[in-house]
């Protein structure tokens, strides 16, 4: 009794603030995450009517696709349609993961509506070397993707990057994340693709 | 005896006397993480300083409950209460910045600038002292970072916010937006304020030598 009398009188105050605290948290946490929610979700429509311009609307259409990135490890990503104001499907987008050079690369990647050609890429989320790994956002890396096949794309250090095929150029200085973009893309266009015929989609 | 600190001469102390980043050299994780431009650093240092104004009210507020064994915990919990508010405030209100500033907004739960204010003003100060302090810190560190974000971004980009203002024929320093231009810039600047500490101090000397010549 006296051992619990002496930790209620040592460590009253910081269980008193532990849930004030705790409160303070939940209560702000639950009337801003609406909009931290919108924000994320606006962002990801933004670069996906980047890529399907012509897209009125983006609509999931399948939830929680399972995708192997190898050593047994599962991502769930959702597979969205991009529809015209008729309501044609133009194409489809899903998020796309993998480790880059400093770290984890998060993508959208746009493809047509038979999920045989790339529309393009763009980064969500990434944290390579600025002014070296960075340049996966340039133009003169991610125009290699647009019309480019959505099969195994293969990595190359010289070539003309104008010529649009399987073949990606690295970047000069940045050839781990120029490495990284691509194999992200192997990783996921081919389960992408299997999952859209699973639900005869395409 | 200690001398009474006045609210005046607490606010100076964190620009100059006592700059977190010159002079106690403290806070170097976001100094160099962040300073590759002026729009990140400015937000970090708005970041610091809502952080310390609140922790600081919070510890200076309850310094006669807390045990000597516990304080180190109670200020953990109390910064990082509001570094997880100014983190969720950045993802709700600036998604931009949240996302440019990534994992440095949440590590300020360990910048040492405010548990040492915590520990050396607040915990010791009454209310007023312990908020002008944190303004002072806050200032002092938001304006050094600005300082080496403002060097760094215009060397490495040839700009400023976006506006540019080196001449045409300039050619960005890559390197400067790297780790290597966060330290090279800090190590410069810390050479910089040293020589003018130094030279301060001479000419102090040297004024205080006359007078009591003149005397």
């Amino acid at each position: 009794m006296l051992k619990v009398k002496h930790f209620i009188e040592q460590s009253w105050l910081l269980i008193v603030a532990s849930f004030i605290f705790g409160l303070l948290v939940a209560v702000t946490y639950a009337s801003w995450k609406p909009r931290i929610d919108q924000n994320e979700k606006d962002k990801l429509n933004n670069l996906m009517r980047f890529m399907i311009t012509d897209a009125n609307s983006f609509e999931i259409a399948v939830r929680d696709a399972e995708i192997n990135t190898g050593k047994g490890k599962i991502l769930k990503t959702n597979i969205y349609k991009a529809l015209y104001t008729d309501g044609r499907t133009l194409g489809y987008a899903f998020v796309a993961v993998g480790s880059g050079f400093a770290d984890k690369i998060k993508l959208v990647i746009a493809t047509d509506i038979h999920c045989e050609k790339v529309f393009g890429f763009k980064v969500l989320a990434s944290n390579e070397t600025p002014g070296f790994g960075s340049k996966i956002t340039e133009d003169f890396y991610t125009n290699q993707f647009k019309g480019a096949p959505a099969t195994e794309l293969i990595v190359s250090k010289t070539g003309d990057p104008e010529i649009i095929d399987d073949k990606i150029i690295t970047i000069s200085g940045a050839t781990v994340s120029s490495e990284a973009v691509v194999k992200i893309f192997n990783t996921f266009i081919a389960q992408i693709k299997q999952k859209l015929e699973e639900q005869g989609l395409i | 005896m200690a001398q009474k600190p006045t609210i005046s001469r607490t606010f100076i102390m964190g620009l100059w006397e006592e700059n977190p980043v010159f002079r106690l050299l403290l806070g170097m994780c976001p100094t160099l993480a962040v300073t590759a431009a002026v729009k990140p650093a400015l937000t970090m240092g708005l970041c610091v300083i809502f952080v310390m104004i609140c922790s600081n009210i919070v510890v200076s507020l309850m310094r006669n409950l807390l045990k000597p064994h516990l304080r180190i915990l109670m200020f953990t919990l109390t910064i990082a209460t509001f570094v997880t508010i100014a983190d969720l405030f950045l993802k709700a209100f600036v998604p931009v910045m949240s996302e440019t500033l990534g994992p440095y907004v949440p590590l300020i739960i360990v910048n040492c600038i405010i548990i040492c204010r915590a520990e050396a003003c607040a915990s010791k100060n009454g209310l007023v002292i312990s908020v002008v302090d944190a303004i002072g810190m806050g200032v002092g560190f938001t304006a050094t970072i600005c300082v080496l974000a403002a060097i760094r971004e215009i060397l490495s980009t040839g700009n400023i916010f976006d506006i540019p203002v080196m001449f045409k024929s300039f050619v960005p320093w890559a390197a400067m937006a790297m780790p290597v231009g966060a330290f090279i810039t800090l190590g410069l600047m810390l050479g910089l304020v040293n020589i003018i500490t130094k030279e301060k101090e001479k000419n102090k000397n040297s004024h205080s030598c006359s007078v009591e010549g003149s005397e």
